[in-house]
């Protein structure tokens, strides 16, 4: 049962290779799959109409393989496009991540999810401007514009637009894109949208003389209506679960899925010491445990602060990264604060972690900012027994509560995570050592939960007593009415 | 004993639909662990019942407009989301107060709760709907639908429900599935979100609110899913149909003026001869 665990998709540290996509790309892994992409990262910042997001690249592969499509509202122009500094993926989540110190060793990647090609052309450079030409005619003739081409530190970037999605499609295989059969049917209704692709290639030799070892992540701006993630695109051919963490900013409040039902993450509860080394496993299956139980369509709420730079309030509590500074917030993409922003600039910062699959999300993930301000947090408290001498009697009483109070944190432990405690007798039983024979006979027998992993049941069994009830009772007034009616 | 429930129930549609919107506050909190906001339910209710009896005094109203209250303010309680209770108190205020300032010919105008929501969010700035809160699921339809049409029926307003959901429906699946052409499942998620469900049966139905004649409420409840339809997919708005509701039901009173049928009245004259003057069918 244990290995089974293990083995599921790790949220935290590494994971196995798989076939899959995440957020908004194709990808189509190698038979030796060096690639991950069970995580990916995204900053999201919404100002009135105005969008800004960001995609985080920890790609693992050969450089030479990367490349991304995501649909767009509009034509980016240059300015709107912007390669920034991967560490701000790892100073939010270091921020935000649920809390337990020892977290933060296990977590120290993102992932992010590409479209991979076969190949890049690899044409020598004197061929570069032919290359154009070749696609821009090709493009042609397939329905398919170019409305832009830019060159933007170590990527190459073209803006599309087709007229149908079976010429999009031939042009992106013909141009060394390999996009699964299933395509289609999310291209479609992106191009009927009237939705533009942006596509990204590296251009190698540039990246080799900035001298970066990794790709960096892309931020896009653009003013639009919709606030939303394509995450259908980035599903074509996958069936698995894949994670998404998005770190989102408003001037305002929360972001909440507009969609999807927005759930906090259980927080704040004691768990038993011996968790602290096992605290990856132990939030990794409280996710998942905590995901099904709530019917897998959900968005969930693991962090919510107001993070504005200039505001004297706590951060967080307790902190385990430092909070975004102002250099940090303009990088994201927050351009209201800093040295051009005005005084009163506020941010609010909201982490949600999407969990999601081709079968309990067949829409697009749809925002709104709200005005709600209540921060959160994903906490898991340990608390550590007193030391010394117990021998007194308010001492005993001590000890009493601590071993009932130790039988609730392993009574939640299971609670979260579905894990067997049968084993974790011993963390309650310790304390009866310290006890005298008087107070260690008057204990009540323990009584350790036992759960089977995994059965947690849906929001749906109660509604369907509550409707079946209900139709009985109707049928029940509409008897007695009817009843009534007769005589009269 | 039973039969002392039935005649609790029969007597008046209302005491159906406090329970029924009570079942479904304490579905939310306990499935669908909403964080349990107890001083806001009490502000927003309490703030309802304040307001109706003051009306109830003043304007020397029915006491049962109580039982209206309670509705609005469990209605506010599912839909409204606050920033402070200040604003709670605020849209119980706007509603009840609109409700009985803003009339036509006497009746009122909007829908209470429709009303409280949507000026609320626009005056306040710190209050919003979260369409996503129910989630999505054939079983919020069972629960609703089934809850809903019994009560429905019993005042007679099952029409507007499912002429607008019908006719929102097909926009929806005209605009997704037959244009955009997305799979059905797109399409199903979309309908079973239970925000718009919870609309469709319990907002939008109001009998006080909805046009008097049965056929102007057809139209008029077409006119609310073409609205919806247009701010959800041209304007973006998220919760369009509470936006729709309002607009549309400034045109309520022209509705009632090109068809004419008699007011909706909560506790139905005598029984026995109900039949023989519903003026409603005449």
């Amino acid at each position: 049962m244990k290995l089974h665990r293990f083995l599921l998709p790790a949220l935290l540290a590494g994971s196995l290779p798989q076939v899959g996509t995440a957020f908004c790309g194709f990808y189509v892994a190698k038979a030796d799959a060096t690639l991950f992409n069970d995580r990916s990262g995204i900053i999201l910042v919404r100002d009135g109409r105005r969008t800004t997001i960001t995609m985080s690249n920890d790609f693992k592969g050969d450089v030479r393989d990367f490349a991304m499509v995501v649909p767009v509202p509009t034509v980016l122009r240059e300015q709107d496009i912007r390669v920034v500094d991967r560490a701000i993926f790892d100073q939010l989540d270091a921020y935000s991540a649920p809390r337990l110190v020892e977290y933060y060793d296990a977590n120290p990647c993102q992932r992010w999810d590409y479209a991979v090609m076969d190949e890049l052309d690899r044409a020598p450079m004197a061929g570069a401007a032919m290359k154009e030409v070749r696609e821009e005619q090709s493009a042609r003739s397939r329905g398919v514009t170019i409305e832009a081409r830019y060159s933007i530190g170590e990527y190459d970037i073209l803006i599309l637009s087709a007229k149908e999605s079976e010429g999009l499609k031939d042009w992106l295989i013909e141009n060394g894109y390999r996009i699964p059969a299933t395509a289609n049917e999310v291209l479609d209704p992106y191009i009927k949208d009237h939705l533009k692709f942006f596509v990204v290639k590296v251009d190698l030799e540039r990246m080799q003389d900035m001298g970066f070892e990794f790709l960096r992540p892309i931020q896009v701006s653009f003013e639009s209506d919709r606030f939303m993630l394509p995450i259908r695109l980035g599903m074509a051919n996958s069936k698995g679960e894949q994670d998404m963490i998005v770190y989102a900013f408003t001037r305002t409040g929360r972001v909440e899925c507009a969609n999807y039902r927005t759930v906090d993450l259980p927080t704040d509860r004691h768990i038993p010491l011996y968790v602290k080394d096992r605290f990856g496993e132990f939030y990794r299956d409280l996710f998942k445990r905590h995901y099904e139980r709530e019917g897998r369509h959900i968005v969930t709420l693991e962090y919510a602060w107001n993070v504005t730079p200039s505001w004297n309030g706590v951060k967080c509590d307790p902190c385990v990264g430092p909070p975004p500074l102002t250099a940090q917030l303009t990088q994201a993409g927050v351009d209201w604060v800093g040295p051009n922003g005005g005084a009163n600039g506020n941010v609010f910062f909201t982490r949600l972690h999407v969990r999601y699959a081709r079968a309990d999300f067949p829409q697009d993930l749809l925002f709104q900012v709200t005005p709600d301000q209540q921060q959160f947090q994903g906490r898991y408290i340990l608390t550590h027994p007193a030391q010394g001498d117990l021998s007194c009697s308010a001492g005993q009483d001590y000890l009493e509560d601590l071993y009932y109070r130790r039988k609730k944190e392993v009574d939640e432990l299971a609670t979260l995570t579905g894990w067997n405690t049968w084993d974790d007798r011993r963390y309650i039983d310790e304390v009866k050592g310290r006890m005298t024979p008087e107070r260690r006979n008057g204990l009540d027998a323990p009584v350790i939960p036992f759960r089977r992993p995994g059965g947690g049941q849906g929001p749906g069994s109660m509604l369907w007593l509550i409707g079946l009830a209900a139709l009985v009772f109707g049928a029940a007034v509409h008897i007695a009415a009817r009843s009534r009616a007769l005589p009269g | 004993m039973l039969r002392t429930l039935m005649d609790f129930f029969r007597r008046d549609a209302r005491h159906a639909q406090i329970v029924l919107l009570a079942a479904l506050l304490v579905h939310g909190l306990l499935n669908l662990h909403w964080s349990l906001q107890l001083p806001r339910y009490a502000v927003l209710i309490g703030s309802c019942l304040a307001m109706q009896a003051m009306a109830v005094r003043v304007l020397d109203l029915p006491l049962s407009g109580l039982k209206s209250a309670v509705i609005t303010g469990l209605g506010l309680s599912l839909l409204l989301h606050v920033g402070t209770l200040g604003t709670a108190a605020l849209a119980a205020v706007i509603a009840i107060g609109g409700k009985c300032v803003l009339r036509d010919r006497g009746k009122h105008v909007f829908n209470p709760g429709n009303l409280g929501i949507v000026l609320t969010i626009i005056l306040s700035r710190d209050a919003w709907v979260s369409p996503g809160q129910w989630g999505s699921g054939a079983l919020l339809l069972v629960l609703f639908g089934s809850l809903a049409t019994m009560m429905l029926l019993r005042v007679g307003r099952a029409d507007v429900a499912f002429t607008f959901l019908g006719s929102f429906g097909l926009l929806q699946f005209a605009r997704t599935v037959m244009y955009l052409g997305w799979g059905t499942d797109v399409f199903v998620h979309q309908m079973m979100n239970g925000s718009l469900l919870l609309f469709s049966f319990f907002m939008i139905t109001d009998p006080m609110t909805t046009p008097n004649a049965p056929r102007a409420r057809i139209v008029w409840g077409m006119l609310v899913a073409a609205v919806a339809f247009l701010l959800a997919d041209r304007v973006r708005i998220q919760a369009a149909p509470i936006w729709a509701l309002f607009l549309v039901s400034m045109f309520t009173p022209v509705f009632d003026r090109l068809w004419r049928a008699a007011r909706f009245q909560w506790s139905p004259p005598v029984r026995n001869t109900q039949i023989n003057i519903d003026p409603i069918t005449s």
